[in-house]
């Protein structure tokens, strides 16, 4: 009697996520057959889901024919700039607000928590008037350099990390001699190492990701990152979709691949960014 | 140490408010110097019936989305919140449009929602219905960007439920079971309490990013990335970000797009205020 309501319920959330499951792979699974298609095949009626052969050579040809690879190295740059950015920036705040007195600590903390309630929309118009007085526009400065003044989300995550580190640690290394930058980064930075792969994959995701900041600040296209890069090839590729199929596919396979080896501090990230 | 984060706060936070503020009341087209003319903005702002149905937009689409993502994210978090065969797998099939840009999601749903060969309209004819225009369709294209904005978000949202549910206690489960209740009861009087801080913090957060919403629009309903061809057919998708950057950054009305955002910050300010004047409400705090 015990057992068949958890029986049933698992069976209930079987349908239910094999269902849901379902719905969320459909589309990338059309949308990669789309890509392996040639145009008649692509716009074909009745439609022909599942193409024969698969034109693998699409892919080639996007390689070879748009700045794709171009697009590509721009938001590697991007991407790895404002990692490193976010990390350093980060996790010195957040260690000065964990470890350190300093006068006006606690009023300076509330700032940072007031800036988590302001919303980003009354900040673009002047930030873009600052890059443009300080001749960034149309470079990629502006898409990382906030990341090295240190963003909030990032500085909770790394106080939260330092604060659970025992005082013990610090004490001794004290003893040793070493400096409060020396305990910071010998110490505490390779202690909190789930944290800082969290705020990489989440600094790596929204930076990969980005469309607003590109589409505000970049104007010549050999300065576009992907998102915004693919976006602007559809005027020239008309009849020619396909190929902005799998150039849209293309731009999503680096980060399935760190997401494939990183997923469980996805999901911490995820949470956490709950809880802030 | 703190020093990034002073400069930050000075240069890009404490300053660009101010000179927003300031912007919002002046005429300034980024060529010559910002000009003071008081209220003007705000006056044209209320007489803009583009403006207003930018309002309405954005409010039905907060409306339609975020229930919507929160009830069926919390179905998915509850089911997945067991042991189960497969569980990885699940999960990363709810991540994968979590991780995906705008533009692999534009061509992704076109897959579904194209009107000529998408599978949406293949599988309606099929079934002896009209094929649909989708997002050429005034009346259906804010529904069919909330399924889409749905799916792409769901798998992080069931995430932090997900995070959530891992701190309700297994014994009152089992309690409620020996009381004879069934799943949904189960689900009614023990998940939904436990869980409602959870609840209220995602409710407060997705609906102040979705009142911002820009990305999804600008990219779905645009031409190759150009901002004056989105918020289309006939600003049926015009929502209050994207009209702020139209008149923005498209025809360089710096100030009238600080009105537009100053306006969306005073909308955005008094709905976090009623939401935690609700809180207090039905969260339930354990005692």
């Amino acid at each position: 009697m015990k057992k068949n309501p958890n029986k049933r319920r698992k069976i209930i959330s079987y349908i239910v996520i094999t269902f849901s499951a379902m719905i969320m792979l459909t589309p990338f699974i059309t949308a990669t057959f789309n890509s392996l298609k040639t145009y008649k095949q692509y716009t074909a009626i009745p439609v022909e889901y599942i193409p024969n052969p698969f034109r693998w050579q699409n892919y080639v040809e996007v390689w070879r024919m748009t700045d794709f690879a171009q697009y590509g190295w721009n938001s590697f740059i991007v991407t790895v700039l404002s990692v490193l950015g976010a990390l350093l920036s980060c996790s010195m705040v957040a260690y000065a607000f964990a470890r350190l007195d300093f006068p006006f600590k606690n009023s300076l903390f509330i700032m940072v928590l007031g800036t988590l309630m302001i919303p980003p929309v009354v900040m673009i118009i002047p930030q873009f008037i600052i890059f443009k007085h300080m001749g960034a526009l149309d470079t990629l400065v502006p898409l990382w350099i906030l990341e090295w003044l240190a963003q909030p989300f990032g500085v909770f995550l790394m106080r939260q990390a330092f604060l659970s580190i025992p005082k013990e640690y610090e004490e001794a290394a004290k003893l040793d001699g070493c400096s409060p930058l020396q305990t910071y980064w010998r110490i505490f930075m390779p202690m909190c190492k789930p944290q800082l792969a969290t705020l990489t994959i989440f600094t790596f995701m929204t930076k990969w990701n980005e469309i607003m900041a590109p589409a505000i600040y970049l104007s010549s296209q050999e300065k576009f990152t992907l998102p915004i890069g693919v976006l602007s090839m559809s005027g020239a590729w008309f009849g020619k979709e396909q190929y902005l199929v799998a150039a849209a596919l293309m731009s999503l396979i680096p980060i399935l691949i760190v997401f494939f080896f990183t997923e469980k501090f996805f999901v911490k990230g995820a949470s956490s960014s709950g809880l802030k | 140490m703190v020093s990034p984060y002073l400069i930050h706060f000075i240069v890009f936070i404490a300053f660009t408010l101010l000179a927003s503020l300031y912007f919002s009341f002046s005429r300034y087209d980024m060529l010559n110097a910002p000009q003071w003319i008081g209220l003007e903005n705000y006056n044209k702002l209320i007489n803009d019936p583009v403006f207003w149905k930018s309002l309405w937009n954005t409010v039905y689409f907060t409306v339609l989305f975020v229930p919507t993502q929160t009830i069926l994210a919390l179905i998915l978090a509850v089911a997945l919140n067991q042991s189960l065969k497969g569980l990885k797998f699940f999960r990363i099939a709810h991540f994968i449009p979590v991780i995906s840009s705008w533009t692999v999601v534009l061509y992704v749903a076109d897959a579904i929602f194209n009107p000529r060969f998408g599978l949406a309209n293949d599988l309606l004819v099929k079934m002896g219905s009209q094929p649909q225009q989708w997002l050429n369709d005034e009346a259906l294209v804010i529904p069919v960007l909330v399924a889409v904005a749905v799916w792409k978000g769901i798998g992080y949202m069931m995430v932090i439920f997900l995070a959530g549910l891992q701190n309700v206690p297994e014994d009152l489960y089992e309690a409620a079971e020996v009381e004879g209740a069934g799943i949904l009861k189960k689900f009614r009087h023990v998940t939904v309490p436990l869980i409602s801080g959870t609840t209220f913090l995602v409710l407060v957060l997705s609906t102040i990013t979705t009142f911002q919403a820009f990305e999804q629009i600008y990219v779905m309903t645009g031409n190759s990335g150009d901002i004056t061809a989105a918020g289309g057919p006939n600003n049926a998708s015009m929502v209050l970000m994207l009209y702020l950057f139209q008149q923005g950054f498209a025809f360089l009305k710096m100030g009238y797009a600080s009105a537009i955002a100053w306006v969306l910050f005073l909308i955005l300010f008094v709905i976090t205020l009623i939401q935690v004047k609700m809180q207090k409400k039905w969260v339930h705090y354990e005692k």
